[in-house]
């Protein structure tokens, strides 16, 4: 068998390897409903801060929980709780991607992403993301 | 009706949208003359077409060097009736950040990047000579036109072709109707929205340019690489390519670190890479291009991989537009950090992106005869085989790293609902960190085989020294270092190992050829490059972590994980090897700095001031509050400190006035009443008989009490926050019909509690109870990490720049020599 032959079937080998790696690595966009059914598993939940309800955040007891009600894309709202502090701006947020799991009914959030109008300007938007127990 | 307005300046605007026109229709002209001259190089001088090529790049070179220039004329008079101007910078905006105003904007960066194909276009026509410059310019006047085309904003219909920055507030679809374009004098008040604190730094002011030079620089061997297909001539185009393309992996390179350290020295995720989908946008054209670089090299050694390196040349150019893509569609939206979202023209680049596809295929099917010969293969013991190799494994980087990031695109065309990894950093690592192993070790053994054959056993003589002190001194770094996983040792030993080996063949071979030794000085730096970032990150510590007192485990298995601590105004907190304490905040104009100090045990072991450091947040009153963090740099490592939530109405520093709030409560036995820091039970009253041992006999005096007199105490529990129980007795004394009091006080929680009044028919009291409102919210919540060694990443970033660009200029010189001896 000539070189290029091993290389080229090593090159493929190494190609699926990376796509498989890709989706087995890979979460889905879920919503709350469907990430409480699935409790061990990690869901992307996008969706939008309900500001009608208290953001509990108190760093004097706690400087590493902040907690929120979000509604998903469905309409189901749920609260989440976030082990960081809070987002600067998070009242301002047009529209949070959360990371997590499911935990009981509520959602335990590893990271955030959220949005903000105006940051840049009107047509666009700006967005942030803030992850907790991520230091690498 | 028209309304008169006052005080606008309408002819920046007219003359700016003219000579964006100018510009679209000369590089039509250009690409389109030089494509008809190209058919005939051998005699351009007579060839009217050719003439008219240059005439016509000339005029869009001005026209566009005139638009740049009339924006920035625009920025600098606060020109704010132009939407541009308004959007992106303000009167408060200082002089140094008005360069930022001009690129923050999509129309300006692509106006930027138009700018870097004139000036390159320029050297091409000065140096390519009349074999090239034909074919070479008419793909970049045609990626002009693309690209002018961009901001056209002219319209077709309803279809508005690109955006031109030259667009009135007035007349902008968000603001048309709106009241102000009523009101003539609209302007007399008008401020602009400003810049984004994020990008007021002066990262963000040569960071966007040299990385669209970088960008703009990949444009050149991809010109090549099709005038070398089109004009039939495989080989000659890669004399010229190669110093360019090292030229574009150069400044590339450059443009993607100085990003990192834009996002390490102002951005709030505490590092300098985070695998963020826009990062890996600019990184992976950056791989192909390296790959490009080492087959084109391999090619000129022995004639071989040709097909290689001209598609390496033409993917690098169209990862750059599918790069372009995917920051500026708004296809990230959901994944990206800084993605910029859709200004309606994914359209117009995807087309721009199919178009170089379709012509790049079909040209290398109609050359495939050239392409795709029969070689033998290279031998193994060859450098050229093991290079191709380093180049191929690159392309396995490049893929995994675009593969991923395509998700949001992968979703889209099929339909599917894929989230990306959801721990990516790990994710891009598992793959990146054992490739980077890889690459590092063909870097360090690579260099000394010799093209078409090597002795092996020479070979290894050579390698054995800087194997045998790489493999030492890795060790006792790792143990040093304390590192524990086992890819992370493997990469220290493979880059320190690089840098070794490419030092001792530089120090080998310097009296042979000091041009040559570029290479190996460029390769000395990338080592580095990957020995201070993998130090820097898998050893930097979160040192703002658990660092209370108390036991946190019991309070939740990830408690431990938590990252950030709460700083109250004066108190000092153990912090690693630091003490830190918050010493308050300075306020200059809307940046609120928070001084925050940091004390290092001295040889006695006690502490003393090291430095300080000022985190800020801006207060911006258009875009919200944005966090800065402050970085302390020693040679060793870096301290970094970031605040992530503050109140920023806290009072400042020696202006605090004691707010004290008083509430009265009317309770019985049993009941409970809460202040902002505690839970207060009255457990019980008590009578003077049973004060005895509450009151003593000092307080019976000062008060007075006498025989005949009453005295009614309160028992009180208070609970604090942290759950300490403590207690109060306030007393309220009854002589004859005057009635007096003795409240008690908490003094670590602020409290003070007074038993005014007894209602004898219920029973209930009324008890007043007076807060201290002080420092309530004095404090500052914060993150600090330090990253060890993150200098050698730096000082490897110029190291590989002073080694590539002698480099460059070696090859410039040998294909000057090669041009001399063909044309004698």
């Amino acid at each position: 068998m000539k070189k290029a032959h091993i290389i080229g079937i090593v090159l493929i080998a190494v190609a699926i390897a990376v796509i498989m790696v890709a989706v087995s690595d890979s979460s889905t966009y879920a919503s709350f409903s469907e990430a409480q059914k699935n409790p061990d598993d990690v869901f992307h939940v996008v969706g939008k801060l309900n500001k009608t309800k208290p953001l509990e955040y108190n760093p004097e007891i706690n400087a590493n929980r902040f907690a929120f009600f979000m509604s998903d894309q469905q309409g189901t709202e749920c609260q989440v709780v976030f082990d960081g502090s809070k987002p600067q701006d998070f009242e301002r947020s047009e529209q949070i991607v959360i990371t997590g799991k499911a935990n009981g009914d509520r959602f335990e959030a590893e990271k955030i992403l959220m949005k903000c109008p105006s940051k840049y300007n009107n047509g666009q938007m700006e967005a942030s993301t803030v992850s907790a127990g991520q230091g690498s | 009706m028209n309304t008169t307005y006052v005080g606008e300046h309408l002819w920046p605007g007219q003359l700016g949208h003219a000579l964006v026109i100018l510009a679209f229709s000369t590089a039509l002209l250009s690409s389109l003359s030089y494509f008809f001259s190209a058919r005939d190089t051998e005699q351009l001088e007579s060839n009217a077409w050719y003439r008219m090529g240059r005439v016509s790049f000339a005029a869009h070179g001005f026209s566009v060097i005139g638009i740049m220039a009339l924006l920035f004329f625009m920025i600098f008079k606060h020109m704010f009736e132009y939407q541009y101007v308004w959007q992106h910078s303000s009167k408060s905006l200082p002089v140094r950040y008005m360069l930022s105003c001009f690129w923050e904007g999509q129309e300006g960066s692509f106006l930027l990047w138009t700018f870097w194909h004139v000036v390159l276009g320029a050297m091409v026509m000065i140096t390519a000579g009349k074999r090239w410059e034909a074919p070479v310019m008419t793909v970049v006047a045609s990626v002009q036109v693309f690209l002018v085309s961009m901001l056209l904003g002219v319209y077709f219909g309803d279809y508005r072709l690109g955006s031109h920055p030259f667009l009135l507030l007035r007349e902008h679809p968000e603001f048309q109707n709106l009241p102000f374009t009523k009101v003539p004098n609209y302007l007399a008040q008008l401020d602009g929205r400003g810049l984004n604190p994020l990008l007021q730094n002066y990262w963000m002011t040569i960071h966007p340019p040299t990385l669209f030079l970088g960008f703009a620089s990949t444009l050149i061997p991809f010109a090549f690489a099709i005038a070398g297909l089109w004009k039939n001539r495989p080989q000659e185009w890669l004399q010229q390519a190669i110093p360019w393309t090292f030229f574009g992996i150069m400044i590339l390179g450059t443009g993607i670190l100085m990003g990192g350290a834009w996002a390490y020295e102002s951005l709030s995720f505490g590092g300098f890479w985070a695998w963020d989908p826009v990062e890996n946008a600019s990184l992976v054209p950056w791989l192909t291009l390296v790959a490009a670089g080492h087959v084109m090299l391999i090619h000129r050694a022995n004639g071989k991989s040709l097909a290689s390196a001209f598609g390496l040349s033409i993917i690098t150019f169209i990862l750059i537009l599918y790069s372009t893509f995917l920051t500026r569609s708004g296809i990230l939206g959901n994944t990206s950090v800084h993605a910029f979202t859709d200004l309606g023209m994914s359209g117009q680049l995807l087309v721009y992106l199919f178009f170089y596809i379709v012509v790049a295929i079909a040209l290398m099917i109609w050359r495939r005869a050239l392409l795709f010969r029969r070689e033998e293969e290279e031998a193994a013991n060859s450098r050229e085989f093991w290079m191709f190799i380093g180049s191929l494994v690159l392309c396995v980087s490049a893929f995994q790293i675009i593969f991923t990031t395509s998700i949001p695109v992968i979703n889209k065309v099929f339909g599917s609902n894929i989230a990306p990894p959801t721990k990516p950093i790990e994710h891009y690592n598992s793959w990146q960190v054992p490739i980077a192993i890889l690459i590092a070790t063909l870097i360090a053994v690579t260099q000394f085989l010799k093209y078409k054959n090597t002795n092996v056993r020479t070979w290894l003589r050579q390698l054995m020294w800087p194997f045998v002190v790489a493999t030492i001194l890795a060790t006792l770094m790792a143990f040093g270092l304390e590192m524990k996983h086992g890819f992370h040792i493997g990469l220290l030993w493979a880059s320190v190992f690089a840098a070794l080996a490419n030092g001792q063949f530089l120090l080998r071979n310097q009296k042979v050829n000091l041009g040559k030794g570029g290479a190996s000085i460029a390769h000395i730096g990338f080592g580095l490059i990957l020995l201070g970032a993998l130090i820097s990150t898998s050893t930097s510590s979160i040192i703002s972590r658990n660092t209370s007192q108390t036991d946190v485990s019991k309070l939740g298995k990830d408690y431990s994980n938590r990252e950030n601590i709460l700083l109250r105004r004066n108190d000092t907190l153990q912090m690693g090897p630091y003490r830190v304490f918050y010493k308050g905040k300075v306020v200059k104009g809307i940046d609120h700095f928070f001084e925050v100090v940091y004390l290092e045990p001295d040889n006695k072991g006690k502490y003393q001031q090291a430095f300080v450091l000022r985190p800020l947040v801006q207060a911006n009153p258009r875009m919200g509050n944005a966090a800065e963090p402050d970085t302390r740099h020693f040679w060793n490592r870096d301290v970094y400190t970031h605040i992530t939530y503050v109140d920023l109405a806290q009072v400042e520093p020696g202006q605090e006035k004691e707010k004290i709030k008083e509430t009265k409560h009317t309770i019985s036995s049993g009941d409970t009443l809460y202040t902002s820091n505690a839970i207060v039970v009255l457990e019980g009253l008590f009578k003077q008989g049973d004060a005895e041992g509450l009151l003593t006999a000092q307080d019976r005096e000062k008060l007075g009490l006498k025989a005949g007199d009453l005295a009614v105490g309160a028992h009180m529990r208070i609970l604090d926050v942290k759950g300490k129980v403590q207690y109060a007795n306030p007393l309220m004394i009854i002589r004859g019909n005057l009635i007096d009091g003795l409240p008690a006080a908490i003094d670590s929680l602020g409290l003070e509690f007074s038993f005014v009044h007894l209602n004898p028919d219920n029973g209930k009291v009324d008890i007043v109870v007076r807060e201290k409102q002080r420092g309530e919210n004095d404090f500052i919540v914060m993150k600090a990490i330090v990253f060890p060694y993150i200098n050698i990443l730096w000082l490897g970033m110029i190291i590989l720049v002073v080694g590539t660009t002698i480099s460059i200029f070696n090859r410039i010189r040998l294909a000057k020599k090669n041009t001399a001896a063909a044309s004698s």
